[in-house]
């Protein structure tokens, strides 16, 4: 078994210093994109303010509404908006998950081979070590492509889902890593927390986007100073903005997979089954690349997954080339991955 | 300025419930994890039970294992009861090493390896042996995170203020010092 790591020399993975990093970074992430949504909010507000009072300059307006002087009308009513759509997309999410692939849920009664009943074992024992108190619901995915995910807003609706390539090629330790990787996102919330990010990100853009074309569609107030202050800062904010947020959300997913990667080690208190595991799905993956790559493809919706998915297809080379976001991957490379587990490349 | 104090005695009652309700579900959480392990021995001695039934249609020589199971676990539920918890570790430890023999007998006979049922079942004894283990590990998990915080400042201050209630000792799972020592001087003779 641990041919696939002699390439590797091993040092210690410490998986509590690892996730104590990386919450500390995910608190900043979510921080950040927090005040980046209430000071677009801000700026809409400085906007409109600025008509209703064209002689006070911007520090003035800033001041007024963060004092609350003058009511932040459109920060709050923007406020509302995410914690309405945050509601509904929880709702709906479990759903898309397996969007447009081939599924089938196991249980003990439903296993059709030991393979299915070991999968359902697996998992049950992971539940257990992670000590979450409703039992996931598994499905496999009907294709030949080694890869995984967890979905679930809470401990209870949480399902956990792996294709049958993955089930196939590991053995039984390097099944339970996996497992326990992904019930590490499910306990860490990270469905919840990637989706609120981005789902702020998103609206942030949509308002600072409504803000420029109003902006550019009125422009008749060409003696307000505030205002073309104003204009100048949102014009700026409309080229940075889309790049900062991708920057942000990108950082926050590598941060929450190399946490899920650290919960693996403390579940299963062992760091060499996960490394193999890695090793062996992206080793498959250069070998079947072209085979591969027309699988997911081929399957329908495959970004919805792909930032859930323990292995991001893309590091293997395989990118869907009419996606942008491709450019970038969701996860750490494998190298940055296996090192903080403990495995260091030989030269 | 009275406001200000006001605030202040807010914000340290706040804390204080905030405090002791997350020490109270840090013990509860314990108390459970402890049950746990219970679930799984139970759990455990089912699983045997109905692998023994299958295998002893091959051969009669688990007519005796099943008598030694049955008894084993009669003798830790006896000590369970009389609060004797390392007769009752001893006694499940003992069932643990008939599993590993079982394995060794599968090997022994090509009927009982090609039979579904055996195959289905010597998968949820490695499974049941695994859950066994992570319920401990689990255990002791949830008893470090509360010594840990039990013992941080200034949780220790609250923790001394209602010491009845949230001051407890749970005992790490762990072997006794006499069988980590068997355990370290054991070679496997083959």
């Amino acid at each position: 078994m641990t041919n696939h790591l002699d390439e590797y020399s091993q040092t210690g993975a410490d998986w509590r210093a690892a996730l104590r990093r990386n919450n500390h970074r995910t608190y900043i992430i979510i921080g950040l994109f927090f005040l980046i949504y209430c000071g677009i909010g801000l700026l809409v507000d400085m906007y409109l303010y600025a008509s209703a009072y064209p002689r006070a300059t911007l520090p003035d307006l800033f001041k007024a509404l963060i004092t609350f002087q003058l009511f932040p009308v459109v920060t709050m009513i923007m406020l509302i908006i995410a914690a309405v759509s945050l509601l509904i997309s929880y709702a709906l999410y479990d759903k898309l998950m397996l969007l447009g692939t081939e599924y089938h849920e196991i249980t003990p009664e439903t296993a059709r081979n030991n393979d299915e009943l070991r999968l359902y074992h697996v998992v049950e024992e992971m539940k257990i070590a992670a000590g979450l108190r409703y039992m996931p619901r598994v499905f496999i995915i009907d294709a030949n492509y080694m890869n995984a995910f967890a979905s679930g807003y809470s401990e209870k609706s949480a399902m956990v889902a792996i294709t049958r390539g993955l089930m196939e090629k590991l053995n039984r330790d390097e099944l339970q890593a996996v497992m326990a990787h992904e019930l590490s996102h499910v306990r860490h919330l990270d469905i919840k927390l990637t989706l609120t990010a981005s789902l702020l990100a998103n609206l942030s853009i949509m308002v600072l986007d409504i803000l420029f074309y109003n902006m550019i569609f009125s422009s008749r107030s060409g003696e307000n100073r505030s205002r073309n202050s104003l204009a100048a800062i949102i014009m700026v904010l409309r080229y940075l903005l889309p790049i900062i947020n991708v920057l942000l959300l990108l950082y926050l997913s590598r941060t929450r997979e190399m946490m899920a990667d650290a919960g693996a080690v403390e579940l299963t208190r062992s760091n060499e089954p996960l490394a193999t595991a890695l090793i062996k799905i992206h080793d498959d993956h250069v070998e079947h690349r072209e085979e591969y790559s027309a699988d997911y493809q081929h399957t329908l919706h495959e970004t919805v997954r792909r930032e859930a998915y323990i292995f991001d297809p893309l590091e293997a080379g395989i990118q869907d080339t009419t996606s942008i976001n491709d450019l970038f991957s969701t996860h750490p490379s494998l190298k940055a991955r296996l090192k903080a587990l403990g495995f260091n490349k030989k030269l | 300025m009275s406001i200000i104090l006001l605030l202040i005695l807010a914000a340290i009652i706040g804390y204080l419930v905030l405090t002791y309700n997350r020490l109270i579900g840090q013990i509860e959480t314990i108390h459970n994890n402890q049950k746990q392990i219970d679930i799984q021995l139970d759990r455990r001695f089912k699983v045997f039970e109905s692998l023994i039934n299958v295998v002893k249609k091959y051969m009669d020589y688990e007519q005796t294992t099943l008598k030694d199971v049955v008894a084993l676990r009669n003798q830790a539920q006896v000590a369970h009861a009389a609060g004797d918890e390392t007769k009752r570790i001893e006694a499940e430890n003992k069932i643990s090493s008939i599993a590993s023999n079982l394995n060794l007998v599968f090997e022994a006979y090509p009927d009982l390896k090609a039979n579904q049922n055996a195959i289905q079942l010597q998968e949820e004894i490695v499974s049941t042996e695994n859950k066994l283990a992570f319920a401990k590990q689990s255990y002791n998990d949830s008893i470090e995170m509360y010594n840990a915080n039990k013992k941080s400042f200034p949780v220790n201050m609250v923790v001394s203020a209602f010491a009845s209630k949230l001051d407890m000792n749970f005992p790490y799972w762990q072997l006794s010092q006499e069988k980590v020592a068997e355990q370290e001087s054991y070679t496997v003779k083959l």
